[in-house]
């Protein structure tokens, strides 16, 4: 065994003593937040078009879109900042902004109003498929956040509910033959 | 013959990080059995496989433990991407390996700090955990999250880094290096740590390869075994060599992971210097069908992923095998003859990750 030393630490502690302390006096000093850092979500409200994918995107449920009402509602003490909706949204409306949300007694929802002007930007366009270059691989419809497409491979026949579309252009981007155009 | 009795231990105790449990069997104050019993954090997060889009469960295996947490989303994401027969990009690759490898340092440091604080050591936990800092800041300025990152996604990462971010890497990496120094000196040469640590739980070679323990458990008897070697990710282009010691001691343990810290600062510039440019994912299309088993080297020892895919959008299969599953039986076997003031800190010493455990 090694002979006793004492006082070996004894550089380190005495620095430490003399020292800055290595935390911060937060609340008093604000926080530094990186640019990358994933606080939390914030919409773009106008640009969003309530495709839902965010809705179903989210592994814990956190966010609820209602076309209907026009809102979009987040549980931010469900929401565990993976960014799987930011990545997913096809308007790119969603944002993770650095900063984290208030603390609070219980937890609870927060709402945002989805302006009700005439229509989105986008949104007035419809896909228009080219039938001569389609080969009803059925991926559109997979594609399509609000089953507004149906395609049969055998009949060959692709179909538009106009009333259920968003305009969201997943469909036109999944097209592998490039068949489908925004119009 | 002393009197027989049974002292529960855990799954809440000051010294455990996790709940684990043990019914430990004694004879005086000398521990002859340990039963050990686990489940108190089950989540059931390989079932959720079922529930939830195979992209989207990324976010869910990266959850299953915080300090793994690259890991397992890098392991889950490989699997997958071996089932569906994508190439993912060199880049996308090599960053893979950087985090992991900051995933190595974290995790290693944070042992060392709950070591010392086991110990009774605070100024050496603090010291441990001032540089973890280091990387936890480099980690939320790089990937957005300080623990938990999510940049691995199904076909590559999320998230590319720029050459004054990687700069930025390898200058904490040399500050942080010529900032241990005082720390190694203290864990390798201190009389305090030597004598808490020496001669306490060993595990020989023979033992700990019956026991089937892995990772630093593994090399600190003496083995060398690393699953890096595999070359999985950017470990093939890079130069990995097992870490070990022989004694298999509390201590061997102890030098093992202060070393593989070290190896893996060389690790990350190495793969700084040699990251080639381009596309940081492809594109995936269709979904899995097939199976897969793919074992990976996480900071805990070698964790082992298994896929099976029916074709749609989720899978059959997610199973999980984690290093902490397969170093519970050598750790019951070191507890055995041991004294009962011991048994926190030999429990420590295997690094215990309860939560992957019973995910």
């Amino acid at each position: 065994m090694n002979d006793t030393k004492i006082f070996t630490y004894a550089r380190t502690a005495m620095k430490n003593l003399f020292h800055k302390p290595a935390t911060t006096s937060y609340p008093f000093e604000p926080a530094q937040f990186p640019e990358r850092m994933r606080g939390h979500i914030e919409i773009d409200t106008a640009e969003c078009i309530s495709c839902g994918l965010c809705m179903r995107s989210c592994p814990t449920g956190a966010i609820r879109v209602d076309r209907a009402a026009g809102t979009w509602t987040i549980n931010r003490f469900d929401c565990v900042q993976c960014g799987s909706c930011a990545n997913l949204c096809p308007k790119k409306c969603l944002h993770m902004t650095p900063g984290y949300t208030q603390p609070a007694p219980q937890k609870s929802e927060e709402t945002f109003e989805l302006p009700k002007k005439a229509q989105p930007a986008g949104a007035s366009q419809k896909p228009a498929m080219d039938p001569e270059k389609c080969v009803y691989c059925t991926l559109c419809a997979k594609k399509c956040p609000q089953g507004a497409i149906e395609v049969d491979r055998a009949e060959k026949t692709w179909k538009l509910d106009a009333s259920k579309c968003v305009g969201c252009t997943l469909c036109a981007s999944s097209c592998p033959k490039k068949a489908i155009e925004m119009k | 013959m002393a009197k027989r009795s049974i002292v529960p231990f855990g799954p809440q105790h000051p010294v455990l990080p996790e709940p684990v449990h043990l019914d430990l069997v004694l004879e005086d104050e000398t521990v002859v059995g340990a039963i050990p019993s686990i489940g108190f954090i089950h989540r059931g997060l390989e079932k959720l496989v079922e529930k939830r889009d195979f992209k989207q469960y990324v976010y869910i295996a990266e959850r299953v433990c915080g300090i793994c947490s690259c890991g397992h989303g890098m392991g889950y994401c490989e699997s997958v991407e071996h089932v569906m027969g994508i190439e993912v990009p060199k880049r996308a690759k090599y960053l893979r390996t950087i985090w992991m490898e900051m995933s190595r340092v974290h995790s290693h440091l944070l042992w060392l700090g709950l070591l010392a604080d086991a110990m009774g050591f605070e100024s050496l936990f603090m010291e441990s955990w001032k540089l973890r800092e280091k990387i936890l800041d480099m980690f939320d300025a790089t990937t957005g999250g300080r623990v938990i990152f999510s940049v691995n996604c199904v076909g590559g990462v999320l998230k590319d880094m720029d050459s004054a971010m990687l700069a930025a890497i390898a200058r904490t990496v040399d500050d942080m290096e010529a900032d241990m120094t005082p720390l190694f000196q203290t864990f390798l040469k201190d009389y305090t740590v030597q004598s808490r640590l020496k001669g306490l739980g060993v595990l020989p070679r023979d033992q700990a390869i019956l026991q089937g323990a892995v990772g630093p458990m593994l090399r600190a008897s003496g083995e060398e075994y690393d699953v890096r070697m595999l070359g999985y990710a950017a470990y093939s282009d890079l130069d990995v060599a097992p870490v070990t010691a022989t004694a298999g001691d509390s201590y061997a343990r102890c030098e093992v992971r202060l070393k593989e810290i070290l190896q893996s600062f060389r690790l990350i510039r190495e793969a700084i210097g040699k990251i080639p440019g381009g596309d940081i994912s492809v594109p995936v299309k269709g979904n899995p069908n097939g199976e897969y088993f793919m074992r990976i080297e996480q900071p805990r020892g070698e964790a082992i992923y298994y896929v099976k895919a029916n074709g749609t959008k989720n899978l059959d299969r997610f199973r999980l095998r984690t290093p902490t599953t397969s170093n519970i039986p050598p750790m019951v076997e070191l507890l055995k003859g041991c004294q009962l003031a011991d048994v926190p800190l030999i429990i420590l010493t295997i690094d215990p990750c309860i939560s992957c455990t019973e995910r």
